[in-house]
């Protein structure tokens, strides 16, 4: 039998709630077609996880929804919000199933998956270790785009997601760094992420 | 785009390819339709609800007919999924234009929580009087006139990528996203009240 968690209430701002659940939608498609097409499995299971994340954000802002509302016309107001909000989540549970296509029997045929890798720009996770050089640096100052030619899309940190992160953001030991770009520039940004290159080719 | 592949297969990531960047015009559209409340805009993911429908069957049709041996079915059953899922997309971003269709005005929160992305998405319909009409999108360099990239073309009921050979024709609904400053100066071009710089 399936269990699933138990999903408490929290009074949570249902705007945040929406950012959230939006903009992790919005990663994870871009994510699971990246994980589908390149065959990743660690991909795919990034977005795996983030689909139950975003199960449980759609639950809670489905409480303060409910609570929001204290006649009928908030009600009216507010029932576009909890629309949204679901559509939100049914992209995600899409993303869910393309990229459980990265992980299952049933996958996408070998012919069609080269072909159509070669119009999508390629996702990368890289895993920052201690050692890389990337390790405290603001990401504006690292100028990934202009020297590598790749764009740092989404970090985690743990269990939290950092998405389009700004160039203040500095970068940590163990972050997992999602970036989109040309296939050499990811390599590049791999072998920096874990160390194995310390400094930027040219 | 895939020359070296052979039939079926290009065809099949043809329509891939489309049935992907079709559902994601759409979800563009519906959140651009609730930030900017355009009946419009919504109009067209509907449009587009009932395209996608169209690119679907055609989709499995030409899966089905590839005379895929038995022992293969597997690797044709994900694309199968795959296009399930590319629908399953376009009807998320079409309940989210439904939003707008049926006159809600949409609520503060969700004017605010798309804002956030600086990008807009528009409508736009060339008239006669434009100085687009009989041009390719090569030539008018839309982009740098207007920063506005156009996503997709509409001439009556049949929608097509926005290829830069592409010549336009009075009376074609251009979609097109960018920076909000960037949509009037668009409008202007397409409606004939400016011109092109020569």
């Amino acid at each position: 039998m399936v269990r699933l968690e138990k999903i408490e209430y929290k009074p949570m701002p249902v705007r945040d709630l929406l950012v959230e659940i939006k903009d992790l939608s919005e990663l994870m498609i871009d994510l699971a077609y990246s994980a589908a097409l390149f065959h990743s499995h660690e991909l795919a299971e990034e977005v795996l996880e983030l689909e139950t994340h975003v199960d449980t954000l759609a639950y809670i802002l489905k409480m303060n929804t409910m609570l929001a509302a204290r006649d009928a016309e908030d009600a009216e107001a507010l029932v576009g919000v909890s629309i949204v909000a679901s559509a939100a989540n049914k992209i995600s549970d899409a993303a869910a199933d393309i990229a459980a296509l990265a992980l299952r029997e049933v996958h996408i045929h070998p012919i069609v998956r080269d072909a159509f890798s070669k119009v999508e720009e390629q996702l990368v996770r890289a895993e920052v270790k201690s050692n890389s050089i990337l390790v405290g640096k603001k990401l504006g100052k690292l100028e990934l785009a202009a020297r590598i030619g790749v764009d740092v899309i989404a970090i985690r940190r743990k269990k939290k997601w950092i998405i389009n992160p700004e160039e203040n953001e500095v970068i940590s030991n163990e972050d997992i760094v999602f970036a989109r770009g040309a296939p050499q520039g990811i390599e590049e940004l791999q072998m920096i992420a874990e160390g194995a290159l310390q400094k930027f080719g040219d | 785009m895939t020359p070296q592949i052979q039939e079926p297969f290009a065809k099949i990531v043809k329509k891939l390819v489309e049935l992907k960047d079709t559902s994601e015009l759409m979800m563009d559209l519906a959140y651009s339709s609730l930030l900017l409340s355009s009946r419009e805009l919504a109009e067209e993911v509907e449009a587009l609800e009932e395209h996608m429908d169209n690119l679907h069957t055609e989709f499995e049709l030409l899966v089905l007919a590839s005379g895929f041996r038995p022992e293969d079915s597997k690797d044709f059953l994900g694309l199968i999924r795959l296009g399930v899922v590319t629908e399953n997309i376009a009807d998320a971003a079409a309940e989210i234009a439904g939003v707008v269709l049926r006159g809600l005005e949409p609520h503060p929160i969700l004017k605010d929580v798309i804002k956030e992305a600086e990008e807009t998405v528009t409508r736009v319909q060339v008239l006669k009087t434009s100085t687009l009409v009989g041009k390719s999108l090569r030539d008018v360099k839309l982009p740098e006139e207007t920063g506005m990239w156009v996503l997709a073309v509409r001439r009556g009921k049949k929608w097509m990528r926005p290829k830069p050979s592409l010549a336009l024709k009075a009376g074609d609904f251009l979609i097109a996203s960018g920076y909000a400053e960037g949509r009037e100066d668009l409008k202007k071009l397409a409606s004939g009240e400016s011109v092109l710089s020569e």
